[in-house]
C-alpha cells in the first residue's frame, strides 16, 4: 500500500453538509475575502498536513486569476508536492465534511475538524455554479487522475464528472486544485498574502510561491531540509476525557476485565492506577467495561477527574507523553522570522511541554526587534495554533492577552499604562501546540482562556523580554562606544586643524589629548555576514588609550553549538568552554590597536548577528563585559550535566522497553536529580526551568 | 565691565582668544576647552555702579570630552571663522542666514537655529563684543512707534533722513530698525513727557485710535511680547539721551513680570550687555496683581507653568525688592491673571479716560 492508499483507509465519515450549508458563515466563509482566505488556508493546510505525513518537503504553489472583475469571480490554483490521492479517495477527501483521519486521533494536526476543502468545493458550488477541479497523481501511477468535483450537500455526497487520466511529465506525485468562486482578493493585514507569509514563517521547511491577481510573484523559499518531527498519536488522558467519548470507548470494547481496558485505551494511567480507579469507582475489576451501565461509566468519569477519592486524594496518574507535540523549535523560529522581517535582532523560545486537563502543550515565542518596522505602531502580532496562522479576532484570543498582560516597558518597548499590546519597531509570535486547541468560537481565529497556557505563554515572553531588554542596554552601550570614537576620530582633529588654520599655526599633535579624553581601552566588535564568501566575518579592535601598558583575555561567544566553524583565527587563542573562545593579549601599548579577526562558517545568513565580547583584566574595556567567572562555571556545569545527561537517557531508554507499559521518558530523566516529588504535575514544570536557558543573551 | 562697541580688529583679536584657548590646550595635551559665565538666574548679580543685573563670577567650562561639548567646539571654530569672512569683505548676514550656511560646515553644523543664536551669544560673552561688531544681525524686526519724536535715520544709501514719528508715519507707526546705535539712528528734539511701553499690538492700537499720545504728550512703543534687542536699546538711549521716564503697559501676568525686569535690569540671556540694553529707570504700570482685583478685571485662573514661573521669579535676585515681592504673592494667592484687553470690559474708551489717567497720577506723570 502507498503512502496515500494507508492515510486514505483511515478516514471515516460524518454527515453534515447540510449544516455546513446554513452554517458557513461560521466557518469562514462570511465575506467575500474571507472566504478566499479560507479557501487558501484549507488546500494549503491540507497539503503541508500531507507532505508531513508523508514525510515529504513541501513545494507548494497559489495562484490567483481575476476572471470577472464585475461579479468578484476569482480562480484559485493550488499546487503541492504531496503523496496525491488514490482515485478511489477523492471524491471522499472533497465531497464529504468532516472527512480526516486527524478527527479521531489524539495528536497536533493542523486540520483538527476536518471542515476543511469540502467546505471550498461547496462553496465553489453555491458562489459560481461551477465544480472544482482537482487532478492527484500518487506515486505507483503512471499518469494523473483529473476530474471534477460538485457537491450534493442534501446526501453529502460528491457528484463526479469529466474523469480522465493526464499526463504529469516528471513530477511524480502531488495535487493540483482549480476552482472558481465569488471572492475578493485584499492586501494587509488580513489577505491570502498574510495568510501565506505566516505560513512560512512556521513551516521553515515549505517553499511557498504566490501568485497574485496582478501577476506579481512572492517567493518565500526554504530555510531548512528538516522536516518537522514525526507526530505520535496518543491514547486520551483520563483528565482530557468527556463522556460521550467514555461511553463509545466503553461500548467499543472488547476487552474482559476493567483493569486491561483502563491500562490499553487511556495514557497515564498505571497497573496500580488503574485497580485504584476501578475501586473509587467501585467497580469490580473484572467486570467487562461493555457491560458498564450508565451511572457506573459515570462513576468511572468521576474517578478520572478526581472527583471521587482515595482516601482523600485523587488517584493518581502519570501525564501523557509529550511526544505528540512537534514544536517548530527555536532555531527554525529564528530563521523563519528572519526571511519574512529584515531585522537585526531576533530572539525566541520553546518552553518545555506541559499538560492542561490531560492535553499535552507546548508554547513557542519569537521576537524581532529593529529597523524597518514602525516605531509608533502596535507591535506586529503574528498567532499560531498547530502551526495554522490565526488571522482574525486577535483581541479576543488568549495569545495576544499572554502578550497584553507583560509589562514592556521594562524590557524597552512602549506600552500605555504597562498593559496592552506593547509599541515598537517589533512583531511577537506565539506559537500553541497541542493536541486539543480550545477556540473561542467555530470559526477557530482566538484562542479560549486556559490558566496553565497563559501561564506559560506569560513567561515565554519574559524570557524574551530580558533578551530583548539586553539587546537594547548592549546597543546603548555601542552607541556610546561609537560617540567616543566619533569624538576622537573626527571631532577633536577638525578642532586641531581649525583653530591651527585660523591662527596660522602648525596643526597640533593630538595622542597626548585624546588619551586624556578616554582614558580607556576600548574594544570595537562587528560581526558581519559576507556576501561573497557566505561567511560570518568577525572584527574586534582594541584601542589602548590610557597611558600605560595593559594586558588582557578577551573571550567571545560564537555558535559552536549550531555546528558552526571558526576560520581565519590567526591569533589562534584556546576554547574556554563551549561556545565561548579565548585570546590571551600579553601587552596591549598605550596608543596602539590590536585586531582579532575571524570567520565562522557552517552557519547561515541571519544565524549570527551580534557577537558578545568579555574580558579579564583590571582597566575597564568599553565595548565588552567584564567576564564573570560564575558565569563560566555555570556554562562548564551545564556541559558536564548535559554528557551525563545524554548518557542517562540513553539506559533509560533501554530500560523502558521491558516495560509492559511505556513510560514517559522525560519524566524519568528529570526526577533523577530530584528527589521524588508526589505531584502530578509533570516534573519539567516543577523545576521551572526550560532547558533552554541561554547564558548569553537570548539569541541561541 | 561695560560693553562698548569694538573696532574691527579688536574684534579679531577677540576671537581669536577664543580660538587659541583651544589651541594651547590641545599642545598641552588637553582636551580643548571654552570657558564662559553660567547663564542661569543663579549666576546674575546686581551691578550697583550699572543700575543693572550682570552676570556673576560663575564660569562653566565646555570641554570635548564629550561628543556634544566637542561638537559646540568646533561649531564655535566655524562661526569664528565665518565672522571674519564676514569682517574682511565688509559683508554682513543674518543668523538665520548663518545657520543655513552651517549645512555646508560637516561635522560642525547646527542641528537648530535655536543653537546657532546661542552660539552667537556665547561668543559675544566670551569676546565681550556684540553681535553687531560680528556682523550678525537679528531675525526678529524691532517695535512699532508713535509720537511727537523727530530723530534722523540713514537709509540704505547711505543718505540721513529726518522723520517724525507722529507726522511723517502712517497708524502702524515709526519702524525701529535692528540697528539703533548712533552711526544709523540719531535722535533730533521731542516733545514728549514720558514713552509708554506696550505689550500687545491690540492695546497700541487702541492708545493710537484714542490719541492717547497727543492727549498725554508721550511716545508709544510697541513691544511685541518679549521686546527684541533693538526695541529695548532704542529706549534706553531715549530714556538716556533725553533724560525720559519710561513706563511700561503689560498684561498681568507672570511672563510680563519677565519682560518688565528685561527692560529694567537686563535678561539672563544677555546679562552680559545689560548695561548697553537695559533701562533702570523704568516703572511697571500694570496690569498689577492689585490691578486685577481693583478694577474687577475679567481674569484666567493661573495655569500649572505660570505657578511654576511666579514661584521661580519669588527666588530671582531681580524681584527681590518688596514691591515685587507682594506683587507675585497677590497674584500667587488670588491665582489669578489678566490680559491688557480685559480694560475693554467698561467699554472702550476706560483704558484712555480711566484706567491710565489713574495709574499715571499714581506716578506722577498726570
Amino acid at each position: 500500500m502507498s503512502i496515500a492508499e494507508k492515510m486514505a483507509a483511515n478516514q471515516k465519515q460524518v454527515a453534515i453538509s447540510e449544516f455546513f450549508e446554513k452554517n458557513k458563515h461560521f466557518l469562514g466563509f462570511d465575506t467575500l475575502t474571507r472566504a478566499l482566505i479560507t479557501a487558501v488556508k484549507e488546500a494549503v493546510d491540507n497539503a503541508l498536513d500531507a507532505c508531513e505525513e508523508a514525510r515529504i518537503l513541501p513545494d507548494i504553489i497559489v495562484q490567483i486569476t481575476k476572471i470577472d472583475n464585475k461579479k468578484d469571480i476569482l480562480q484559485l490554483d493550488v499546487e503541492d508536492n504531496g503523496p496525491g490521492i488514490p482515485r478511489t479517495s477523492i471524491e471522499k477527501v472533497f465531497g464529504q465534511l468532516l472527512f480526516g483521519s486527524r478527527f479521531h486521533a489524539i495528536r497536533q494536526s493542523r486540520g483538527q475538524q476536518g471542515i476543511g476543502i469540502t467546505g471550498v468545493v461547496m462553496y465553489s458550488q453555491l458562489t459560481t455554479g461551477d465544480p472544482t477541479h482537482v487532478e492527484s497523481k500518487i506515486a505507483t501511477e503512471a499518469t494523473a487522475v483529473a476530474v471534477d468535483i460538485g457537491l450534493d450537500t442534501r446526501k453529502n455526497k460528491a457528484v463526479k464528472s469529466n474523469q480522465d487520466r493526464v499526463d504529469w511529465g516528471d513530477k511524480v506525485h502531488g495535487l493540483r486544485i482549480r476552482t472558481t468562486m465569488k471572492a475578493k482578493y485584499q492586501k494587509g493585514r488580513q489577505s491570502v498574502w498574510q495568510y501565506l507569509r505566516m505560513t512560512s514563517i512556521v513551516n521553515p521547511h515549505a517553499d511557498i510561491i504566490f501568485i497574485d491577481p496582478d501577476g506579481q510573484k512572492h517567493h518565500w523559499p526554504r530555510v531548512t531540509e528538516k522536516l518537522p518531527g514525526r507526530v505520535e498519536a496518543i491514547k486520551p488522558h483520563p483528565n482530557g476525557i468527556e463522556l460521550g467519548q467514555l461511553q463509545r470507548l466503553c461500548g467499543e470494547s472488547s476487552e474482559a476485565r476493567m483493569t486491561t481496558f483502563l491500562r490499553r485505551n487511556f495514557s497515564g494511567v498505571s497497573g496500580r492506577a488503574a485497580k485504584e480507579l476501578c475501586e473509587v469507582a467501585e467497580l469490580e475489576e473484572k467486570l467487562k467495561p461493555k457491560s458498564l451501565k450508565a451511572e457506573q461509566i459515570r462513576a468511572l468519569l468521576e474517578a478520572f477527574q478526581g472527583e471521587r477519592t482515595l482516601r482523600g486524594k485523587p488517584v493518581k496518574l502519570l501525564n501523557p507523553p509529550t511526544s505528540c507535540l512537534s514544536p517548530i523549535e527555536e532555531l527554525l523560529i529564528k530563521k523563519g522570522l528572519s526571511k519574512t522581517i529584515d531585522s537585526k535582532f531576533v530572539t525566541t523560545m520553546t518552553r518545555a511541554p506541559n499538560v492542561t486537563q490531560g492535553n499535552p502543550f507546548q508554547i513557542e515565542v519569537g521576537l524581532i526587534f529593529g529597523e524597518g518596522m514602525a516605531a509608533d505602531k502596535p507591535v506586529e502580532i503574528l498567532r499560531f495554533a498547530n502551526r495554522v496562522p490565526l488571522m482574525y479576532q486577535q483581541g479576543g484570543c488568549l495569545l495576544t492577552k499572554a502578550i497584553e498582560g507583560v509589562d514592556w516597558r521594562q524590557y524597552g518597548l512602549d506600552q500605555a499604562g504597562g498593559r496592552g499590546v506593547p509599541k515598537g519597531p517589533a512583531a511577537i509570535l506565539v506559537h500553541l501546540a497541542s493536541t486539543n486547541v480550545q477556540f473561542t468560537s467555530e470559526a477557530k481565529e482566538a484562542l479560549s482562556d486556559n490558566e496553565m497556557v497563559m501561564e506559560e505563554g506569560r513567561k515565554a515572553m519574559l524570557e524574551m523580554g530580558r533578551s530583548l531588554r539586553k539587546h537594547l542596554e548592549k546597543k546603548k552601550k555601542m552607541g556610546k562606544t561609537r560617540e567616543k570614537f566619533e569624538l576622537i576620530n573626527d571631532i577633536i582633529p577638525a578642532i586641531a586643524e581649525k583653530s591651527a588654520s585660523l591662527l596660522q599655526l602648525p596643526v597640533p599633535d593630538l595622542a597626548a589629548s585624546i588619551t586624556k579624553i578616554m582614558s580607556a581601552v576600548i574594544a570595537e566588535t562587528t560581526t558581519t555576514w559576507n556576501k561573497e564568501t557566505k561567511q560570518t566575518d568577525v572584527h574586534i579592535i582594541l584601542y589602548n588609550y590610557t597611558s600605560r601598558a595593559r594586558s588582557y583575555t578577551i573571550l567571545v561567544t560564537w555558535p559552536e553549538k549550531q555546528g558552526g566553524k571558526m576560520i581565519g583565527n590567526e591569533l589562534g587563542g584556546r576554547k574556554e568552554a563551549t561556545g565561548v573562545w579565548a585570546w590571551k593579549l600579553e601587552t596591549l601599548q598605550p596608543g596602539v590597536q590590536t585586531v582579532i579577526t575571524y570567520s565562522l562558517d557552517n552557519i547561515e545568513k541571519g544565524d549570527w548577528n551580534e557577537t558578545d565580547v568579555f574580558y579579564r583584566g583590571s582597566q575597564e574595556v568599553i565595548g565588552a563585559t567584564k567576564m564573570d567567572e560564575k558565569l563560566l562555571e555555570e556554562i562548564r556545569r551545564q556541559e558536564e550535566a548535559f554528557i551525563e545527561q545524554e548518557n542517562l537517557s540513553k539506559e533509560i531508554v533501554t530500560d523502558s522497553i521491558e516495560e509492559e507499559q511505556s513510560a514517559p521518558v522525560q519524566e524519568e530523566v528529570v526526577t533523577h536529580d530530584e528527589p521524588p516529588v508526589e505531584t502530578q504535575d509533570s516534573p519539567e514544570v516543577d523545576s521551572g526551568e526550560t532547558k533552554q536557558t541561554t547564558l548569553f543573551g537570548g539569541d541561541y | 565691565m561695560v560693553a562698548v562697541r569694538k573696532s574691527v580688529e579688536e574684534t579679531k583679536v577677540a576671537l581669536h582668544g577664543v580660538v587659541r584657548e583651544m589651541y594651547d590646550r590641545i599642545i598641552k595635551g588637553d582636551p580643548p576647552t571654552m570657558t564662559l559665565p553660567v547663564r542661569t538666574k543663579n549666576n546674575i548679580g546686581f551691578d550697583p555702579k550699572l543700575g543693572v543685573y550682570k552676570y556673576g563670577k560663575k564660569q562653566t567650562i565646555r570641554d570635548a570630552t564629550s561628543l556634544g561639548s566637542a561638537k559646540q567646539l568646533l561649531r564655535a571654530l566655524h562661526v569664528i571663522e565665518f565672522i571674519e569672512g564676514m569682517i574682511n569683505d565688509g559683508k554682513s548676514s543674518t543668523l538665520r542666514e548663518m545657520y543655513y550656511i552651517s549645512e555646508g560646515w560637516g561635522l560642525g553644523k547646527f542641528q537648530s537655529q535655536n543653537e546657532s543664536n546661542n552660539l552667537a551669544e556665547d561668543l559675544e560673552i566670551v569676546t565681550k563684543c556684540l553681535r553687531e561688531d560680528f556682523k550678525l544681525r537679528p531675525e526678529e524686526d524691532g517695535a512699532r512707534m508713535i509720537g511727537n519724536i523727530t530723530l534722523q535715520e540713514r537709509n540704505r544709501r547711505g543718505q540721513w533722513m529726518r522723520i517724525n514719528a507722529r507726522d511723517d508715519v502712517g497708524d502702524s507707526g515709526y519702524g525701529v530698525p535692528y540697528n539703533v546705535e548712533k552711526e544709523k539712528i540719531e535722535f533730533l528734539e521731542h516733545d514728549v513727557k514720558f514713552i509708554m511701553a506696550i505689550e500687545t499690538g491690540g492695546m497700541f492700537d487702541r492708545l493710537v485710535e484714542n490719541g492717547f499720545d497727543e492727549d498725554f504728550d508721550c511716545a508709544l512703543l510697541h513691544l511685541k511680547g518679549q521686546p527684541a534687542r533693538s526695541t529695548r536699546r532704542i529706549m534706553k538711549r531715549m530714556s538716556e539721551e533725553w533724560d525720559l521716564p519710561v513706563v511700561v503697559f503689560l498684561d498681568g501676568d507672570p511672563w510680563s513680570f519677565r519682560i518688565f525686569a528685561s527692560i529694567a535690569y537686563g535678561a539672563i540671556k544677555t546679562a552680559h550687555i545689560s548695561e548697553y540694553l537695559a533701562t533702570p529707570s523704568s516703572t511697571y504700570l500694570g496690569i498689577t496683581a492689585d490691578d486685577i482685583l481693583a478694577y474687577d478685571l475679567p481674569s484666567d485662573d493661573l495655569s500649572k507653568k505660570d505657578i511654576e514661573a511666579l514661584n521661580a521669579e519669588l527666588s530671582d535676585p531681580r524681584f527681590a525688592d518688596g514691591w515685587w515681592q507682594e506683587q507675585i504673592n497677590m497674584m500667587l494667592e488670588i491665582g489669578k491673571k489678566a490680559e491688557q484687553q480685559s480694560l475693554a470690559k467698561y467699554g472702550l474708551d476706560f483704558v484712555t479716560e480711566t484706567y491710565l489717567p489713574e495709574k499715571l497720577s499714581e506716578l506722577g506723570l498726570n
